[in-house]
């Protein structure tokens, strides 16, 4: 099973290397989020009990995890074209593992994400935000993006087989990125936003994602939160992928 | 090499059988062509037997493995070539080729000569550093059947190998399917809907319709199992002298069989040439002209048309690259499945009725269905006459029967003559 994943999982990362700029793409809109909604919304961190010393500081955290949720959602389009262009029946009636085959492709989409995510990052850093640059508080925050990817991507393969269509599959894929980052303090802290959108934020794994991301790179690292964070991290990308991997098991007609 | 027994697979989101008690046998080292027409029940075949769907009775057995009990060693012995090239784009050839080596876990060296090997053998050598998607369609299907022979499978199925190919490339990839059968030793279970292909390619041929097996034999032994020659008239005119006509061509013992194909009569004759006048001459003599009128020897078309009611040149045309979302949109548990399915299911339950309707009627059966509803209207009323007109739901032949009572059909029935009747009034007005 693990030749298999590795096997596989070359396969995805040799075709994303001879493409990069489909990966460089899906980059432009934490970018243009990055730039623009940092600068468009400066004034807050004046605001009394802002938990940072600028908006900036204080968003790069959501912007981060906002790069892997763009990253990794559309994960399962990818499969979805595999069924239909034959490649999965081609693997299917070879010897291979059938976990392999999800674990290869949420591996690759995870990796993928973290190097976006690494981009994204330096950019930040590039443009003045001041969050930690020690490399165990990144080697820390990167644990948590890749765990979020292999979430989501989870999420997306398992929802690209149960479909099994194209259309609802990207619409998912869109409810699953912007409205899962309004209800989380990606964008507003915890002390700022209505009581009702903090209640749904506590059931939203996206939140604790960046709640664990900010702990770590944001001012004092906060090793209490970022342990919690890591933990439903955990429980999420391993419940999502025996999901996914239980799904594709019993695709078999 | 396969045997298969009672083999039934029934879809479950509709209950419709796609494989119905099939039987099937094929040889070590033969060339066995699956051949029928759409939604007969040959991918699915294909399907179940390279352990990609299950089936609900019989027993399949490949290279002496169930493919139930022990589908890896299944997966081991055979090499699959499906409708849809597996292979992937943006990769290179030879990187589909290690890829689909280490996926039958051989090892590096073994990978490297393979590679080596099998891009001499189909003559990709300069192409194999190339990316797949600059390859031509010939190209790709020949990396393909090579991806699938990498492993050195004993048995190779392919799936309408040559769909989609123009002549030359077909002819082309017919001799090297001969040529591994011949130098390798592979056996070869080819599904098609091209009669020439089952006829030079394959050491034997399966008629499938139905989910059944009508008839296995060599090319040569289905062709004489017709008997003599075939004679196909046309006809001019499209009534009850036809009808008696054939009548009488039926009671001539020198005919043996008659099947009607759309407009056409299909007669097999042991003497093809010594009747034609006697048919001429019978013709006129009831009054019906024949359009046209050909001899020829019977082709594996004919032994089609015998056995599945329907000739493969009209009911092949059809099938193409979307049946694989057929396949796979009868999966999973949505709702909008299970009615595409159902929706699926229905129109190939369809289709096999007619065919088996022409069936059961047997090899002298009546005139097919298309001629019947031609003469229906006159018998039953027609319900589906649009009720536009004043009148309501009658129909036209209705119409008339009333305006003959009357006294004489009106040139127009809006001409507000005033011997109409109050409905027709109404719509003068």
């Amino acid at each position: 099973m693990l030749a298999d994943t590795w096997y596989l999982f070359g396969k995805y990362m040799r075709i994303t290397i001879r493409m990069p700029w489909w990966s460089l793409f899906t980059l432009v809109q934490p970018l243009i989020w990055l730039l623009i909604f940092g600068q468009l919304f400066k004034n807050i961190a004046q605001l009394p009990g802002f938990p940072a010393n600028s908006y900036v500081d204080f968003f790069v955290p959501g912007v981060l995890i906002m790069t892997v949720l763009f990253g990794s959602s559309w994960s399962g389009v990818s499969l979805l074209r595999e069924i239909t262009a034959g490649t999965v029946d081609k693997m299917l009636v070879a010897p291979v593992s059938r976990v392999a085959i999800v674990l290869s492709r949420v591996l690759h989409s995870a990796v993928q994400v973290l190097a976006q995510t690494l981009i994204i990052l330096a950019v930040a850093l590039a443009t003045g935000a001041a969050t930690s640059i020690n490399p165990i508080h990144i080697t820390m925050a990167m644990l948590i993006v890749f765990l979020l990817g292999v979430g989501f991507a989870s999420l997306s393969n398992g929802f690209a087989i149960t479909l099994q269509r194209e259309e609802p599959l990207v619409m998912i894929g869109n409810l699953m990125t912007l409205p899962l980052m309004f209800f989380s303090t990606a964008l507003m802290p915890k002390e700022m936003m209505p009581e009702w959108i903090d209640y749904i934020a506590m059931i939203n794994p996206i939140n604790y994602a960046v709640e664990a991301v900010r702990a770590i790179l944001v001012g004092t690292p906060d090793f209490g939160a970022y342990t919690k964070g890591l933990l439903i991290m955990l429980v999420f990308a391993g419940g999502t992928l025996a999901w996914a991997v239980n799904a594709f098991n019993s695709l078999r007609d | 090499m396969i045997q298969v027994t009672g083999l039934t697979k029934i879809f479950p989101s509709s209950g419709n059988k796609a494989v119905n008690g099939l039987d099937l046998h094929v040889e070590e080292g033969e060339i066995l062509a699956l051949l029928g027409p759409n939604g007969a029940g040959k991918t699915t075949t294909i399907r179940i037997l390279s352990t990609l769907s299950g089936f609900d009775e019989g027993q399949v057995l490949v290279a002496g493995y169930d493919v139930d009990r022990d589908p890896d060693k299944v997966r081991e012995s055979i090499g699959v070539v499906a409708q849809q090239t597996g292979i992937d784009y943006f990769l290179t050839g030879r990187e589909n080729l290690v890829l689909q080596g280490h996926l039958y876990r051989m090892n590096k060296q073994d990978i490297e000569t393979r590679v080596k090997e099998l891009s001499a053998y189909f003559e990709l050598e300069d192409a194999l550093d190339r990316q797949v998607a600059t390859y031509s369609g010939g190209m790709r299907r020949k990396l393909d059947i090579a991806t699938a022979l990498i492993h050195r499978p004993k048995i190779v199925f392919l799936d309408e190998p040559t769909l989609g190919l123009d002549i030359k490339s077909r002819k082309n990839l017919w001799s090297y399917i001969e040529k591994v059968n011949r130098e390798l030793g592979l056996t070869i279970l080819l599904t098609t809907h091209y009669l020439e292909e089952a006829d030079k390619l394959s050491h034997r041929v399966a008629i499938i319709n139905a989910g059944k097996i009508r008839i296995t034999g060599t090319p040569d032994e289905l062709k004489t199992s017709i008997h003599g020659d075939s004679v196909v008239l046309a006809f001019e005119q499209n009534d009850a002298t036809i009808n008696s006509f054939v009548y009488s061509l039926k009671g001539d013992p020198a005919i043996r069989d008659t099947v009607w194909q759309g407009n056409n009569l299909h007669l097999y004759i042991e003497d093809g040439a010594g009747i034609i006048p006697r048919i001429a001459l019978l013709a006129s003599q009831q009054g019906v002209q024949i359009k046209s009128l050909s001899l020829s020897r019977p082709t594996l078309d004919d032994v089609f048309l015998k056995y599945t009611g329907a000739s493969i040149e009209s009911t092949g045309k059809d099938e193409g690259g979307d049946e694989w979302w057929k396949q796979w949109a009868g999966k999973g548990s949505g709702n909008w499945q299970k009615k595409w399915g159902n929706w699926q299911e229905e129109t190939t339950a369809e289709e096999n009725s007619v065919s088996t309707n022409q069936n059961d009627g047997g090899q002298d059966q009546a005139k097919p269905q298309e001629n019947q509803t031609k003469e229906t209207p006159s018998t039953t009323p027609a319900q589906t006459e649009p009720a536009a007109a004043p009148w309501g739901n009658w129909s036209k032949e209705e119409m008339e029967a009333w305006w003959r009572d009357k006294g004489g059909v009106p040139d127009a029935w809006s001409s507000g003559d005033g011997q109409q009747n109050d409905s027709s009034q109404k719509s003068g007005k």
